[in-house]
């Protein structure tokens, strides 16, 4: 009970007053697609309480969990012969959510004989987590979009996990409302304060009626949203679907991948900063990308390919409750710490190549190969494995193949690009006043914070853990990688709390710890062309006993995408052992 | 050391006006001690007549024991007395801190008062005795007698004007008891300047001045001790005040009683509580058939368990409430137990200190009687407590025939919350039943009785009962065109529409009440 609300009234009135950020706006000025100069010298210039908390040791951390130099061992280290010959049905290289995902199908097909090898220490690959005194925390993927009708293997995945309570009237899922995104979900820092909502409208709304004719840009935008979600070709397929090879086929359609984003609001006559921003900044989560460098396809996939009244279900790790789900089913059936350096036919080993071109058109070619070796090193003690086995699922980014399969070249691989990220985990004592699920900050290349402890439904005392997420979408991969492993600790740390000091002055003196986590190659890369173009389409071939599995071979990094490679890769590599399976797509 | 030669007829004035002063300072300082100590309980305590004789009383007694005791001290009096002063003045200056410490933190409230009051008695009881020995030389006993005793008591009028009227509104209880007990030791400083040839004990002075730099430190950071911006926030003095890592809890004393604070927010108020919680828990329990078994969630002031322990049918009582502070305070502390007439002690209690979303989760006992007391849905950690998904576990926690009764704000200030509740309850496959009470400290307030079947209509209700008869609660049920239903959505985890149903409902009242 309470009769005097005033005070607490007072203090959310207070909460909401506009407050401009005090820490240095130069940072904050950089707008979109500007990562690069947040990450090219525009560092702190005079000594804040950030970097005297950090100096003082009060906030503690680290760069954690960065495996690359043992992934650089690829590019050109001896590696031991192996010593000892294993025997497997099915090897799966990767357990990401692609590889994770072919060896749910197996082992729920009843085929139980596979090992699934994974480099890093855990399992996850992008939905990895990690967990302190505080919660859990997500490292990348935090939340999965309520599935579409099409994502059959996504809507059995849910239901074997225990998130559908029951079926409505047309037979929609209905989720138990504990893992759906509880309110508030969303807020965007504008102009110095917070507004509540990450839709089109609440952005480029937000800015009263609007001289520029923004309100027609934004009624125009949205209006082309419900036409390509309303869209239906002839065989009643969807503009966008999800996996997208459920998708139209429409030359229409497709034909938007061959220009940017920035393209077509050009074309459009879009000018209304804000809307621009808005699609930048989905751009940049969905998929590492700025609008010059996203497809103008891939753009509109994000906002069409599910409906309106999607939901997300979440956890606190993130997508590693989906991970651990995975984890339960199999029998350590999965090694971590396991470099995969060579992959080649068992018989023959030039044999790959020729099979390759063969079997374009179809699976045949691939039964008829002899088997594969599978040459793994074991991090931990140096010691070499040689897995034999019947089929291989390749379930890494396809720009590691030229380098561990035998004879794997295909012409046009080098369009398979990737988006570096850096994700921050800072554990604080007092979460922001107001917090939603995901703050968004308007004038920052980062894309904010998500509080892991939101779906508590605890009282809580305060305590909570923030990620944050800065994906590197400019100016090139290679650049921010290279920026990337420059820094140490101590820079990142406090350009990131100068990031959240736009819109939470004085941050650092709640935060005691903050991690950070280099993502070299988090996501592919949808670039004008890449989608719907050559290399993706040959990318799609297996390779002698190889079957390949991962959200690069349809050009967006999503979960939905990684599964489906996953559990089809999976169904191929039965049908190939003529084990019996009803299949998930 | 500089041998001088016995004091000058100059120097022996000199002496004897400076104990004349001391007379007047001490005197002072002793009434304030007594008055500091009289406030202080009347303010923790209440009833100040009481608090007032018995302080005064036990105060002017021990000053008796005092003067007797003072015919053991034989040699070096003026030493005797300087160590007398500096005691007095801890002792004294540091009662208002010892006596509100011991309160909030100890329990024994009454022992550490009667006995700190006891000790400064018996010290200031034995200053006037010394004086009057030192002195005894110096004048005719008529004449000594007569100064000392005017002295006495025109410091004492001193003191009994000053605190009222500058000490308690301008310096403080907690920075007055610093000044004075610095007063007292400055005289035992004076003294040992004076008389330091008859005492010769470096030692002595170095203690008075440790003594005296710990009094001015407290009156320096009085303020820190106190909270005195805090204490701003609430019309009675506050008696109590405690942060636990879940809400800020404060219980304040005043002409209107006791009042419970969670975060700035009341809670209740000792003069009309009995109609919020009697309203809360007899509806709903005496329309059950037999309860055996019931649960209370929140109320960790033990107030609901006092009324449902009223009902002699209920054999155990569950109490869920989230922090151990609460149910201490409430259990533990004389002045507060006593408000809930010490429910939390009954052998039907058992007393749980949980995270109640997390308790109905994993409890498997079924209840015939359930009394939901939260906070109102205010912040959306609150929100979570009144959602479809929360009403469906408690759902599962009821036994067939099992009722319960939930606190659900003003449905006259906040009726949109008030109905989005009602609904909320139907949503999650429960009858509910809404009603409503006058509790002049909150206003019109709001319940509703939830259960598998419709509830029957209660007709009897224990005795004792200072509201409620079957009589009146039949209005109850009765909803004014003001607070009548209106349309308003379900609140789910993924909307918490019921937080801002109550934010823009407060927020109306608040704005237009200034």
């Amino acid at each position: 009970m309470t009769s005097q609300a005033m005070d607490s009234t007072q203090r959310a009135l207070q909460d909401n007053a506009p407050r401009r950020g005090l820490t240095r706006r130069d940072l904050l000025r950089m707008g979109p697609g500007a990562a690069a100069a947040l990450a090219f010298g525009c560092g702190p210039q005079s000594p804040s309480s950030a970097d005297s908390a950090l100096d003082a040791g009060r906030i503690t951390g680290a760069i954690v969990g960065a495996s690359h130099r043992i992934g650089h061992r690829l590019r050109g280290s001896a590696f031991p012969e192996p010593q000892q010959t294993r025997d497997a049905g099915v090897v799966i290289v990767g357990a990401g959510i692609a590889g994770l995902s072919a060896a749910w199908k197996l082992a729920r097909s009843g085929f139980r004989d596979f090992t699934v090898l994974e480099l890093e220490p855990e399992s996850g690959g992008n939905a990895r987590w990690g967990e302190n005194a505080v919660s859990a925390y997500p490292w990348g993927a935090h939340y999965l979009p309520t599935p579409t009708a099409e994502s059959t293997a996504v809507r059995e995945l849910v239901e074997e996990m225990g998130l559908v309570e029951g079926y409505g009237p047309n037979g929609e899922p209905i989720y138990d409302p504990r893992h759906l995104c509880h309110a508030p979900q969303e807020r965007v820092f504008i102009d110095g304060r917070w507004i509540e909502g990450l839709s089109a409208r609440d952005v480029a709304g937000s800015d009263g009626p609007a001289p520029g004719g923004e309100g027609e840009v934004l009624a125009a935008f949205e209006a082309q949203v419900r036409r390509y979600r309303d869209y239906r070709d002839a065989g009643g397929r969807r503009a966008f679907a999800l996996p997208l090879a459920a998708g139209t086929t429409d030359p229409e359609i497709l034909a938007l991948d061959r220009i940017s984003m920035r393209e077509y609001l050009d074309r459009a006559g879009w000018a209304s900063p804000r809307l621009r921003w808005y699609v930048d900044y989905c751009c940049r989560d969905d998929y590492g990308c700025t609008l010059d460098t996203t497809s103008a396809w891939a753009a509109w996939h994000y906002f069409c390919s599910r409906p309106a009244d999607v939901e997300y279900l979440t956890w606190p790790e993130g997508n590693g409750r989906i991970v651990r789900h995975f984890l339960e089913r199999m029998d350590g059936q999965v090694r971590t710490g396991m470099l995969v350096y060579r992959v080649r036919s068992a018989g023959d080993p030039s044999s790959g190549a020729a099979e390759a071109r063969v079997s374009e058109t179809g699976s045949e070619a691939g039964a008829a190969a002899g088997g594969v070796d599978v040459d793994v090193l074991d991090t931990r003690d140096e010691t070499a494995i040689r897995y034999r086995a019947r089929r291989c699922i390749y379930a890494l980014p396809r720009f590691t193949a030229p380098r561990v399969i035998d004879g794997y070249l295909p012409a046009g691989i080098e369009a398979f690009t990737y988006s570096p990220w850096l994700v921050a985990n800072l554990t604080v004592e007092r979460l922001p006043a107001g917090a939603a699920w995901d703050n968004v900050l308007y004038d920052s290349p980062s894309l904010g914070y998500v509080v892991a402890t939101h779906q508590d439904l605890r009282m809580t005392t305060g305590r909570s853990v923030l990620t944050w997420y800065l994906p590197l979408a400019a100016p090139s991969p290679e650049t921010a990688r290279a920026w990337m492993l420059q820094q140490d600790w101590r820079d990142l740390a406090s350009l990131i709390l100068a990031d959240l000091g736009q819109a939470h002055p004085g941050i650092e003196s709640t935060v005691t710890h903050v991690d950070v986590m280099l993502w070299g190659h988090a996501m592919i890369r949808p670039v004008p062309g890449f989608v719907w173009g050559e290399a993706r389409r040959r990318a799609a071939a297996p390779y002698g006993p190889v079957r390949f599995a991962h959200s690069d071979m349809s050009g967006i990094s999503l979960f939905e995408e990684a599964q489906y490679h996953g559990v089809r890769a999976a169904e191929e590599v039965m049908r190939e052992l003529g084990h019996p399976f009803s299949s998930s797509l | 050391m500089d041998e001088r030669p016995a004091a000058s007829a100059d120097g022996e004035a000199a002496r004897t006006r400076v104990l004349l002063i001391a007379v007047f300072t001490i005197a002072t300082c002793g009434l304030v001690y007594e008055l500091l100590s009289g406030t202080i309980a009347s303010y923790l305590l209440g009833d100040s007549v009481t608090q007032f004789s018995t302080v005064i009383g036990v105060y002017l007694f021990s000053m008796g024991v005092g003067s007797y005791l003072s015919r053991y001290f034989q040699r070096e009096l003026i030493v005797r007395f300087i160590e007398i002063e500096i005691l007095v003045g801890l002792v004294g200056g540091l009662s208002s801190p010892a006596l509100f410490f011991a309160f909030s933190e100890l329990g024994a409230f009454r022992v550490v008062l009667y006995g700190w009051v006891t000790a400064t008695g018996v010290l200031v009881g034995l200053e006037i005795p010394f004086l009057i020995r030192i002195l005894k030389d110096q004048f005719p006993l008529h004449d000594l007698v007569s100064k000392v005793l005017s002295l006495d008591y025109l410091g004492a009028l001193a003191a009994s004007l000053l605190f009222p009227l500058w000490l308690v509104p301008q310096v403080g209880l907690m920075r007055s008891s610093f000044v004075f007990g610095g007063l007292n030791v400055l005289v035992a400083v004076w003294t040992c300047h004076v008389f330091r040839d008859q005492h010769r004990r470096p030692r002595l002075t170095a203690q008075a001045y440790a003594a005296l730099g710990v009094l001015v430190l407290g009156a320096v950071y009085s303020d820190d001790l106190v909270d005195w911006s805090e204490r701003r926030l609430y019309d009675d003095p506050v008696v109590l005040s405690r942060s636990s890592p879940y809400q800020r809890i404060v219980l304040t004393r005043g002409e209107g009683g006791v009042r419970l604070f969670l975060d700035g927010n009341l809670q209740f108020s000792s003069l009309d509580e009995y109609r919020y919680h009697e309203a809360l828990v007899h509806p709903g329990l005496a329309s059950v058939a037999a309860p055996r078994r019931a649960l209370v969630l929140g109320g960790g002031d033990g107030m609901a368990v006092r009324e449902i322990l009223k009902d002699e049918r209920v054999r155990e009582i569950t109490l869920v409430d989230l922090d151990p502070s609460m149910t201490e305070i409430f259990r533990d502390h004389e002045a507060f137990a006593a408000l809930n007439d010490y429910a939390l002690r009954s052998p039907r209690v058992d007393a749980i200190n949980a995270d109640a979303f997390v308790w109905v989760e994993s409890d498997t006992t079924r209840y015939d009687f359930i009394v939901v007391d939260f906070p109102d849905p205010r912040t959306y950690s609150l929100g979570k407590l009144y959602t479809t998904t929360f009403y469906r576990r408690l759902r599962e926690r009821l036994n067939p025939g099992g009722v319960a009764a939930l606190q659900s704000t003003s449905p006259l200030v906040s009726r949109q919350a008030f109905w989005s509740i009602v609904e909320t309850i139907r949503a999650a496959g429960l009858h509910a039943v809404p009603y409503h009470a006058p509790v002049p400290s909150f206003g019109e307030w709001g319940y509703v009785l939830a259960s598998e079947a419709p509830p029957s209509v209660p007709h009897a209700f224990p005795s004792g009962l200072r509201f409620l008869t079957p009589a009146i609660a039949a209005t109850l049920f009765e909803f004014p065109a003001d607070m009548a239903a209106v349309p308003v959505e379900v609140n789910h985890l993924n909307n918490q529409i019921l937080v801002q149903y109550h934010a823009a409902g407060w927020e109306r009242y608040v704005r237009g009440r200034r």
